[in-house]
């Protein structure tokens, strides 16, 4: 049954990583998507870049409690997901933006957050203005009482992203937010997403190596399962030379790095 | 922000508690006279179209089920605090409330109607067989959730529907009466009588299989995999089970049973007496005169009949009335707007058996001769029962022919002699012998 949820209880706890995993293996269907990962995440923005197939959408969906490990160990928040434990306290301080999000397209901007915010079962008092504050964030005031089936594609990804929010997660998993975002609304994105990850860690997945650069404070590159490479933004700069593909440092950067570990691979 | 008003905007369960109070009001006002008579007629007839009403709300439940599924919120969903059973209660409580909302708007609109003409008011049966007929919409809606998010299809509704006309129509022609109440939410309600009630144990029985199936609705609307889907079937077989095991066996508790308060027979303070059922009270003033009349032309026979009532008995009654007990027993018919129907006919119905009830065993009336005399007392020339007395579309017309020669023939005859003749008549129906030639004088 309902019941109601005390603010102790949603309250901001410290937890010495936001995520940790050691191992972890996680399945996407019968494909072994995520294989042997080790991982450890503070606060801060996290950019996870990789080639399509690397495993980012697998582990993304783990870490929001979609998908069970089928190995290794992870913890969210302090607490051990291995499909037995009761994720109720870790999800009500999780936000979400899964690649492809369903909707219910006569809900308003206001409805679906507010809906959003009580399937994470925030405190009645202060939901109407987290919502709107949420809201703002993403630059949809003017659009919180149109319904979502009448939004673009980069509105309704922005509807996305401040149901995400709206319960000012600890953890906020990002699975391609800037898809559909015209140039100015991507800039303001990287300005949210640095204003999140003072005080929340923040994993956004994304092929655009410019936002990750641009917004994140750690990179992660993800490859056939594994991590092969974590640093900063400036760090992967530094990775590549002019012979690796690529328009920037950066682009160059990760181009060299996927290099690197396919030739160990094939070793 | 009101999670409840949100899904009531957002989902089908408004449409569907709009086509349900139109479907149900409209079916309603088509036909006024099945259920103008009073309170249990009104939610009697209601439950019967729960023939429309019920396959809708299967039909509306499996619209929503599929457009959850086609929402594809499943993942994002997953990720909240809520429990997926919760998660799911806003659908099905929007759906049950409108839904529930709806069965007694269509009630309200038919009170609307009858509140200034019906008098007797069982309030227990009353609310009980409403509050089953609400609980049958929102089990039907709860089913269809749970089937159409199951079987996504675009055809799931429609098929739905006819399912549910089929299951309905067919349990009550096919299934032994005992079984169809406890299944049916028709069962039972279509109008035989004035009297007539629904049995509480059977409104019992019937609500736990309604509840059973909201709760299999339930239990396949939250499933997340095929085990709690199967397990959907325990609700079904232990409703049906405990269902069955509740509903009596007893034919006139299960087949329109008499409220016997609503056939007391209430009076005037005045004589002479004339009485009708309680819950025809209404109607006992505009009857009175009129009963009176026919009482005042029976007067002209010796140890005439001196009061007027109701007849209430009904086609599963054992009741047989004394034909000579001094009343005349006449029906009594309520019109489209729950006043007194038919108003020419009642003088006629109290004379025309001379105040010599029929008891269905005599096989010695005669419609010709009781006829003439009939029409003797009242110092009318016979006509026939066609647009005379309800019901009567088709008579021989030799009948009347007949009837008017012997009347012919009584008023050429001095005034005392002809009353002798039909007090004879009249004798000749209390002791079931033979009255042909009595009028004519042609009698042995």
């Amino acid at each position: 049954m309902m019941r109601a949820v005390s603010a102790a209880e949603t309250a901001v706890t410290t937890h010495p990583w936001a995520v940790h995993a050691e191992g972890l293996r996680v399945r996407a269907g019968r494909h072994l998507a995520v294989d042997g990962l080790d991982l450890a995440l503070l606060s801060g923005v996290h950019g996870l870049l990789g080639p399509n197939g690397a495993g980012k959408t697998t582990l993304i969906r783990a870490l929001a409690t979609v998908l069970n490990p089928a190995g290794g160990r992870l913890t969210l928040l302090g607490r051990p997901v291995d499909g037995r434990s009761d994720l109720r306290s870790v999800r009500r301080t999780l936000g979400y933006l899964p690649q492809h999000f369903g909707f219910y397209p006569r809900f308003t901007v206001r409805e679906f957050v507010g809906y959003m915010a009580w399937l994470k079962e925030m405190p009645k008092a202060g939901v109407a203005a987290a919502v709107q504050r949420s809201i703002d964030r993403v630059g949809l005031t003017s659009k919180a009482d149109a319904r979502l089936k009448t939004l673009s594609g980069g509105m309704l990804r922005r509807a996305g992203i401040a149901q995400a929010i709206v319960n000012d997660p600890q953890l906020l998993l990002l699975d391609e937010p800037t898809v559909g975002l015209d140039p100015e609304q991507r800039l303001d994105f990287r300005d949210l997403l640095r204003d999140l990850g003072t005080d929340s860690c923040v994993l956004v997945s994304t092929h655009l190596v410019e936002d990750v650069v641009a917004a994140c404070t750690d990179v992660l590159v993800l490859n056939e399962g594994r991590l092969v490479w974590q640093g900063t933004p400036e760090g992967l700069t530094t990775q590549g030379d002019q012979g690796d593909a690529g328009d920037s440092p950066a682009e160059r950067g990760y181009s060299a790095v996927l290099r690197r570990h396919r030739a160990e691979a094939a070793q | 922000m009101n999670i409840l008003g949100i899904e009531l905007r957002r989902s089908a369960a408004l449409g569907a508690g709009l086509i349900t109070v139109v479907v149900g009001a409209g079916a309603l006002y088509v036909a006024t006279g099945r259920w103008s008579s009073g309170w249990m007629a009104l939610a009697m007839t209601i439950r019967e179209y729960l023939l429309l009403l019920w396959p809708l709300a299967l039909a509306a439940g499996a619209w929503q089920g599929r457009r959850e599924h086609r929402a594809k919120v499943g993942e994002l969903f997953t990720t909240t605090a809520r429990p997926r059973a919760q998660r799911m209660l806003p659908v099905l409580g929007a759906m049950a409330l409108t839904l529930a909302v709806a069965y007694l708007l269509v009630t309200v609109a038919g009170i609307g109607w009858i509140a200034s003409t019906a008098r007797h008011l069982p309030l227990l049966n009353f609310a009980v067989v409403t509050g089953v007929g609400a609980l049958s919409l929102i089990g039907a809606a709860w089913l269809g959730l749970g089937i159409g998010r199951m079987l996504p299809a675009l055809v799931t509704a429609p098929a739905l529907a006819v399912a549910g006309v089929l299951l309905i129509f067919l349990s009550v022609i096919r299934l032994p009466d005992w079984l169809a109440a406890a299944i049916s939410p028709v069962h039972g309600t279509v109008p035989f009588h004035a009297y007539q009630t629904i049995d509480n144990r059977v409104s019992g029985a019937l609500a736990i299989s309604m509840a059973a199936l909201a709760a299999a609705g339930l239990l396949l609307f939250v499933a997340d995999g095929w085990r709690t889907r199967t397990a959907a079937l325990v609700p079904v077989v232990l409703g049906l089970v405990v269902a069955t095991a509740v509903v009596p066996r007893d034919e006139g508790v299960l087949n329109w049973p008499v409220d016997p308060v609503a056939r007391e027979l209430v009076c005037t303070d005045d004589a002479p007496t004339v009485c009708v059922s309680r819950v025809n009270a209404n109607v006992l003033d505009a009857l009175t005169p009129l009963a009176r009349e026919g009482l005042t032309a029976l007067a002209k026979l010796p140890d005439a009949p001196t009061a007027v009532h109701e007849d209430t008995r009904t086609l599963m009654s054992d009741d047989v009335s004394s034909p000579e007990d001094g009343i005349v027993r006449i029906p009594v018919r309520i019109d489209k707007s729950g006043g007194l129907a038919h108003p020419a006919a009642v003088v006629t119905e109290v004379v025309r058996g001379l105040g010599v009830g029929y008891d269905g065993q005599c096989q010695n009336r005669d419609d010709v001769v009781e006829r003439a005399a009939a029409y003797w007392l009242l110092a009318r020339e016979p006509q026939s029962d066609v647009g005379v007395i309800p019901g009567m579309i088709e008579e021989s017309p030799e009948i009347n022919v007949e009837a008017v020669a012997l009347w012919r023939g009584l008023r050429e005859l001095p005034e005392d002699e002809a009353l002798d003749r039909v007090t004879a008549v009249r004798d000749a129906l209390r002791l079931c012998t033979d009255v042909t030639g009595i009028l004519s004088g042609t009698a042995r």
